[in-house]
């Protein structure tokens, strides 16, 4: 039977991210379900294989439950490696509770047989000018047909 | 919301024990206050529980509050609660060691060369033992009086009036009030083989389908040194205070649209 969801978890030690100021070196960790053989499980490269019409889904938990971390956005690389322009009204306000965003979106049929694309996952761990720490090494690469 | 939910109680229990009251001797801080906690570090803290529901009604996401008293008249609060139990068999070790080393010298040791004094001398030093009012000790690492550097406080300093002492941990023994009688909060107290919180810590789940302000009481048992017939004792003394939950509940929304579920928004080929 197809998989209609895939689910991308990112694990991550906040205080440890915080005090180094990235969220490379360990300090956090991707990995996903899809049965369609991605690659990177465990690192900050994951490449989720999917299928067009499948849900994705991405949510991040911290190690330590007593720290704060949520998604503040996910944005897809074009092909010159810039994120999409932010839709107007997408950025989070002051004071927004990112908790209350769900991260999951359809596959398009568009991306299916294109070459891995990568997406920059932006994080927000409570507040301040150091708060926010990103990536831009995972990607979703889609599989060309529906099994 | 990924994090718990945590508020701090801090205690100045020297004032509190002298008032009679929490009121005024009470800071409250919780890690809610991006999400527009109100009264910080005061003793009239409105706390923040943001909770999500779905499209259809149902509750999205649940809330864990945990409850955490600390004392400001008691070592830090990072310390491990044996640590007193700690120093005081480390200070009777010493002890010890000086009785053995009196002995093995014939007394030829004492510091005035009189060892009955400097029996005497040790036995000041042993520190002034201290019962409590129901005859037992729930904490057994109390029956000494321990300054807030760690140092046990000798006989002698004892007797010449109250000593600068460590208090014991405040303990909070009931959560009740408005929040558990409406049943917004379902309070309860767990285990843990975390020494540091002594094993024991208050939690409640937050019901946040039903959004409001709510007031909740906290019942918390300070320990007070007094003399009696018998000497000193510990007693305990129960006092409460209020602090309020201000629920709310937002519509969970898509990271992506903003509203409902679409398709990822992927560049064009």
């Amino acid at each position: 039977m197809q998989q209609t969801r895939v689910n991308v978890v990112a694990v991550v030690d906040v205080i440890a991210a915080l005090s180094d100021g990235t969220l490379e070196g360990g300090n956090m960790c991707l990995t996903d379900d899809s049965r369609y053989g991605s690659t990177g499980r465990g690192t900050t490269d994951l490449c989720t294989a999917c299928l067009p019409g499948q849900l994705l889904t991405w949510t991040v938990l911290p190690v330590d439950v007593q720290t704060p971390v949520e998604i503040r956005s996910i944005r897809f690389l074009g092909h010159d490696g810039a994120a999409l322009p932010e839709p107007p009204g997408e950025v989070p306000g002051e004071g927004e509770e990112l908790g209350l965003a769900v991260w999951s979106g359809v596959v398009p049929a568009s991306l299916a047989g294109r070459p891995p694309l990568l997406y920059r996952l932006e994080l927000q761990m409570y507040e301040g000018v150091n708060s926010v720490l990103s990536v831009q090494s995972p990607a979703v690469r889609c599989a060309a047909g529906v099994r | 919301m990924s994090q718990q939910l945590a508020i701090i109680v801090m205690i100045d229990t020297e004032n509190a024990l002298e008032a009679g009251t929490l009121r005024g001797n009470t800071y409250l801080v919780d890690n809610m206050r991006r999400l527009g906690s109100r009264g910080e570090c005061s003793g009239d803290l409105v706390s923040a529980v943001v909770g999500g529901h779905w499209s259809n009604g149902g509750q999205a996401q649940e809330q864990i509050l945990n409850w955490l008293v600390g004392s400001l008249g008691s070592v830090p609060l990072t310390l491990p609660r044996n640590y007193h139990s700690h120093r005081v068999h480390r200070h009777d070790s010493r002890s010890l060691q000086s009785l053995g080393r009196l002995a093995d010298a014939g007394g030829a040791n004492a510091e005035d060369g009189d060892p009955l004094t400097e029996v005497r001398r040790i036995h000041r030093e042993f520190g002034a033992r201290i019962g409590t009012a129901r005859g037992r000790h729930r904490h057994a690492h109390c029956d000494r009086l321990m300054d807030l550097t760690g140092r046990i406080v000798p006989e002698e300093s004892s007797r010449r009036g109250d000593p600068v002492h460590s208090h014991p941990a405040p303990v909070l023994v009931d959560l009740c009030g408005e929040a558990v009688e409406k049943k917004v909060i379902h309070p309860a107290q767990y285990g843990s083989p975390d020494q540091d919180t002594d094993g024991w810590y208050w939690s409640a789940a937050v019901d946040t389908s039903r959004p409001g302000t709510y007031s909740y009481t906290m019942v918390v048992e300070l320990q007070q040194l007094v003399r009696g017939p018998a000497g000193r004792t510990w007693r305990p003394r129960r006092m409460s205070h209020k602090a309020r939950l201000n629920v709310t509940s937002t519509p969970m929304r898509n990271g992506f649209t903003g509203a409902g579920i679409g398709y990822l928004p992927v560049p064009s080929p």
